[in-house]
């Protein structure tokens, strides 16, 4: 016996989380977009898809966010930190990519000094992940040593019931556990058979490229030269990336008075790098995509121990080009052969 | 032999003969629908090319890397009608030598690729007349006119919903043939004159600046609006800006290598009821 969240009390669900101080964010498909956005009701949930098409990162690592606010006297500066307000939130309906890939940056968000920024977030929100029983083209979770079923980043994992009733539920955090308090009178034993995961089949040897990056000779090949060749240097990988966290940061105002904010940056950008002398040591789009692969299968494994990649596959999915992760890694492993 | 084999042989024929340094065109894609930009360099490799309706991208944009032409060598390329209008705004803007562009063109209707005759982009010249007497999309028009239909204050709205999207990827930017500037006016940092941040302001000022760059220079090849991963209809503006142009100055861009950008000439007769 197993504990079941049926379906035809997700209402119910919301409206007891909601009741409890929490807002509930889920996918939503709105203005020709699928992300994550608050909800009152459950038919506005659209949880059918496979993937949002943008992530859930954006709400602990927002594209811009305003970080201070300065005012500059005759003899001094006054400046006021604008650290975002501590606010109770519920994910509903996260899939395992997005939530692992929280849990990839929270070391990177807590290494040198703690981000309070991405912190504040982190610590108020509650991920409840939906197991994926459908997958597309360019999903490829277990290629990274993760499933459709991982609960790396998850605080509650729903199961889908074979008889598409509702999901078994597993609580697998001291704050997953808070949560089902609310909604325990709505939860109910069972012993439904939850439906296969999908199956989502190994792309490419992720250990094989590891080695391959690992050696000194690789960063000089002239492979970078030839995967790269259409790479248009947008920053749309980048952007819908459940990891990717470079930032820039950007004053905005006058002369005496502005806003410090936190904007995204990425590293396909020439600017990302350019020197204020003018030299820019990442001159040329090859180098700039082997800094993307490198950072995630080489430099973030070395200082983090996890690769910086979840598997969704948006990537190569919203690729404007055909390109992506899983085609460099795959050509990668097939030169390892 | 299918026009896939033809452009083929002839692709090999040009790069064995060292007519043409490359030829650019589709190949197979991650998945069975998906085209995407190939690279050939020898004979060979020809057999990589795919010529089918789903090449659709306008592959003019590569012409501009840094330093492709710059040899003087030649490079063909598969461009349809959009592409071709490409090449010859390219080159009124001296930004290429439509001499170093060898021409495989064709169209698409209803799913089907039908071969276009000539080499190179002067030889086009019927195809682009025929395009142009054929008028702006009718199916773009329609769905423009759909926004024409509400109030000024709703539309304002409409653009705010959609440009609140924009995260400022610049792939509508990256993707564009007419997009070639080395440091685009939003990268220009000292000073920084429009803002980083994808805020509602920042948002709107990148795609206004984006909509009136590309006013009287943009050929809707939907080259944008079909990159931008956020889904806005980059489509309905340049659409506006293209209804505009041809309105006001009979001006159909990338007509031919000779055409004057439409922004950088004046004429006696040209309206001026804009101006108070």
């Amino acid at each position: 016996m197993t504990r079941i969240l049926p379906k035809n009390r997700l209402d119910d669900c919301i409206a007891a989380w909601r009741s409890a101080g929490f807002s509930v964010l889920a996918p939503v498909r709105r203005s020709d977009l699928s992300r994550f956005e608050e909800v009152e009701r459950s038919e506005d949930m659209a949880l059918d898809l496979v993937l949002t098409e943008r992530t859930i990162k954006d709400h602990f690592f927002p594209q811009t966010e305003p970080l201070i606010k300065y005012s500059i006297k005759k003899h001094d500066i006054d400046t006021q930190e604008m650290v975002p307000p501590e606010r109770k939130r519920v994910f509903f309906g996260v899939r395992p990519c997005d939530a692992s890939g929280l849990a990839i940056d929270d070391p990177l968000f807590g290494w040198d000094y703690r981000d309070e920024y991405w912190f504040k977030r982190r610590d108020n929100a509650v991920i409840v992940t939906i197991a994926c029983t459908t997958s597309d083209d360019f999903c490829m979770c277990s290629s990274v040593n993760l499933s459709p079923d991982s609960t790396k980043g998850s605080d509650v994992m729903l199961r889908p019931l074979q008889n598409g009733s509702g999901w078994q539920v597993e609580a697998l955090s001291d704050r997953g556990n808070a949560l089902l308090g609310p909604i325990s009178s709505i939860l109910k034993e069972g012993s439904d058979a939850t439906a296969s995961t999908a199956s989502v089949p190994v792309r490419f040897d992720v250990d094989k490229v590891m080695a391959w990056l690992a050696d000194p000779a690789s960063f000089e090949s002239h492979f970078w030269k030839e995967i790269s060749v259409r790479c248009i240097g947008c920053g749309s990988c980048t952007f819908l990336c459940p990891t990717c966290h470079c930032f820039d940061i950007q004053d905005e105002g006058d002369t005496y008075t502005g806003i410090r904010r936190k904007n995204w940056d990425s590293c396909s950008f020439p600017m990302f790098t350019m020197h204020t002398s003018g030299h820019n040591p990442r001159n040329t789009q090859s180098t700039r995509w082997r800094q993307r692969i490198m950072h995630k299968f080489n430099y973030y494994r070395g200082k983090f121990g996890v690769n910086s990649c979840s598997g969704c596959g948006r990537c190569t999915r919203q690729c404007p080009v055909d390109m992506g992760i899983t085609e460099t890694l795959q050509a990668i492993t097939n030169l390892t052969k | 032999m299918g026009i896939q084999e033809q452009y083929r042989s002839e692709a090999a024929g040009l790069l064995s003969s060292g007519a043409v340094k490359l030829v650019i065109g589709f190949g197979e894609g991650s998945t069975v629908e998906r085209r995407r930009p190939v690279f050939v360099r020898t004979p060979a490799e020809t057999e990589r090319l795919v010529l089918d309706g789903g090449c659709v991208a306008n592959l003019s944009t590569y012409l501009l890397t840094e330093g492709l032409l710059s040899d003087g060598k030649s490079v063909a390329v598969f461009l349809k009608p959009d592409g071709i209008r490409s090449i010859n705004i390219l080159a009124a803007e001296a930004q290429l030598n439509p001499e170093q562009v060898v021409i495989f063109g064709f169209d698409i209707e209803e799913g089907q690729v039908r071969a276009l005759e000539g080499r190179k982009a002067s030889d086009f010249a019927p195809v682009i007349g025929v395009a142009k007497a054929a008028g702006l999309s009718a199916e773009l028009q329609k769905e423009a006119e759909l926004l024409d239909q509400i109030s000024a204050a709703e539309r304002f709205e409409y653009w705010k919903d959609q440009f609140s999207k924009c995260i400022k990827c610049y792939a509508c930017r990256q993707v564009c043939p007419m997009c070639y500037c080395r440091r685009c006016i939003v990268d220009v940092n000292q000073p920084q004159w429009v803002n980083t941040s994808s805020h509602t302001l920042g948002n709107f000022e990148w795609n206004i600046v984006r909509a009136f760059h590309l006013a009287g220079r943009c050929v809707a090849c939907g080259g944008c609006d079909r990159s931008c991963p956020v889904n806005i209809p980059l489509r309905l503006i340049n659409h506006r800006m293209a209804k505009e142009v041809l309105d006001a100055f009979d001006y159909y861009a990338g007509e031919c290598a000779e055409q004057k950008p439409v922004l950088a000439t004046f004429r006696q007769d040209d309206p001026e009821t804009f101006i108070l």
